[in-house]
């Protein structure tokens, strides 16, 4: 074992060549985590609660458009929408963007079926009660479903979101310089000590992935202690 | 609802401002001036050609300060993006980058996608393997050997030894990895960028390059297929930096006597330019 290794190189496996050159490092991929958590969140309640509530050609547009999105690998998105967009259509997205946007695509589309079992998972007398109450199907879903299925979906919510933690390394394949693409640029450069490195790179992770469920946790029981 | 749409809106607008690069002219020559910065892709793990340094934490080689003469001829800013073998094409073709300078070997099945420069650089395909194990390439036919995906040196392997197996890695590192952990007898890369990589390793001494080259490669620059006016830039200014002596002092700085892979210069730019021109 040779900790030097990892102290020479620690600024570098932390933000890459910040600040005179860009972000990376850890703080590329927490903050590759954090947009595509808060993006994949986003798509997820919408077409959740759009796959409760459309129904019959629309649905199946929706269904078959998740469904693309839950059966193509991270990695071929992340490599079409950086190279194939620029060439067919026109759009040059950059490197961070490709994987915010191919991570929320597919993140997303894994969420809406989590928010659309919970949505489901409720007696549907409490919409037909609700409606009697004289309360329309937007309020019924905002002030009657949404309370009680958003933190019970909160721990599959938090697991997509760690398992996104993860695939951010994928970013490797066109060049963004998060943790695990540097790691790999000082362990082609030292040569001898990917034992070492690697290691420290799972630590890292490690502490990602549990700072990031323990923030998620707190977050979730704070929001079940209020009354519903 | 309203929180839902606002952010859908929000990246709507996201896309539709990524378009706008597209609205750069097509001479991409005049689009480097009017950008003022030359977006270049360079190897991040292969020194002495690219390599991040463990100081300053920016990438450098001999390919990146190619690149740099090319930025300060046209008074504009250097980018660099890192690379590997397999990404150059797509990077050149999906404009990502206006130029490639990675260890880009000419060849006519590439010509057929990207442009190439007149040649700066000039290597063989050789080999690393553990010291006394490989003497001719007649042994080679019987070896599992070690490549980087993407290369011509995978690809010259495939059409002269049939009978080898071939395993493809990411980048030269990695191969090295796997003839260190015994998953391949030899690897197989340019001559130069071998030297690097023994060079920088710390058990260098069990390994050795045999003696031979099964072929001649002429490096040039990667130019996006068609942008004449930038092709005639890159040309005249590699002509210039040999006719000043600059071509000469780079080459020093990474493979000059007092370098860790010193290598007598074999090819000077504007040398037997008809074998680029097909």
């Amino acid at each position: 074992m040779n900790p030097s290794v990892i102290t020479d190189n620690l600024i570098y496996f932390l933000v890459g060549p910040w600040p005179q050159g860009p972000l990376g490092g850890a703080a590329l991929t927490v903050i590759l985590t954090v947009l595509s958590a808060a993006l994949s969140g986003v798509l997820g309640l919408v077409f959740g609660v759009l796959l409760s509530v459309l129904r019959g050609p629309w649905l199946a547009v929706l269904r078959l458009g998740l469904g693309l999105f839950r059966a193509i690998p991270v990695l071929m998105l992340i490599f079409w929408i950086y190279f194939l967009a620029p060439i067919a259509f026109g759009l040059d997205v950059p490197g961070v963007g490709s994987v915010v946007a191919a991570l929320s695509l597919i993140g997303g589309a894994y969420l809406a079926h989590t928010v659309h079992a919970g949505i489901e998972a409720l007696p549907r007398g409490q919409w037909a009660a609700a409606s009697a109450l004289g309360l329309s199907r937007r309020q019924t879903l905002w002030l009657v479903v949404a309370p009680q299925v958003l933190p019970r979906m909160a721990p599959s919510v938090v697991n997509q979101w760690i398992a996104l933690t993860k695939d951010t390394s994928l970013a490797y394949v066109i060049g963004v310089a998060e943790l695990s693409f540097v790691a790999t640029q000082v362990s082609n450069r030292v040569m001898v000590y990917p034992a070492e490195i690697y290691l420290f790179v799972a630590v890292l992770y490690f502490i990602l992935c549990a700072g990031f469920e323990l923030a998620a946790g707190r977050l979730a029981r704070r929001y079940r202690s209020l009354p519903a | 609802m309203r929180l839902a749409l606002t952010a859908i809106t929000l990246m709507m607008t996201l896309a539709v401002a990524a378009c706008g690069r597209n609205d750069a002219p097509q001479d991409r020559l005049a689009a480097i001036r009017q950008a003022g910065v030359l977006r270049v892709a360079t190897f991040d793990s292969n020194p002495p050609f690219g390599s991040v340094n463990p100081t300053t934490r920016k990438i450098e080689g001999l390919d990146v300060d190619y690149a740099q003469a090319l930025a300060d001829k046209l008074g504009v800013k250097l980018e660099i993006t890192p690379t590997n073998p397999a990404n150059r094409i797509p990077l050149l073709a999906s404009g990502k980058v206006d130029l490639v300078l990675a260890n880009f070997t000419i060849t006519e099945e590439r010509a057929k996608q990207v442009d190439f420069s007149i040649p700066y650089f000039a290597s063989g395909q050789q080999f690393i393997a553990k010291t006394g194990t490989l003497t001719s390439p007649d042994q080679l036919n019987g070896l599992r050997i070690g490549v980087d995906k993407g290369t011509v040196n995978e690809i010259n392997l495939r059409e002269k030894y049939p009978q080898a197996v071939l395993v493809a890695y990411d980048d030269t590192p990695f191969a090295f990895t796997a003839l260190r952990n015994g998953n391949v007898q030899a690897i197989s890369q340019d001559g130069p960028k071998l030297i690097g990589v023994l060079a920088n390793a710390p058990d260098a001494s069990g390994y050795e390059i045999p003696a031979f080259s099964i072929s001649q490669d002429l490096i040039g620059v990667g130019i996006p297929k068609g942008q004449a006016a930038l092709k005639t830039f890159v040309d005249t200014t590699l002509v210039e930096l040999e006719a000043s002596g600059q071509a000469q002092r780079i080459y020093d700085r990474w493979f000059g006597p007092d370098t860790r892979t010193p290598l007598a210069r074999s090819y000077r730019i504007g040398e037997s330019a008809a074998v680029a021109a097909h």
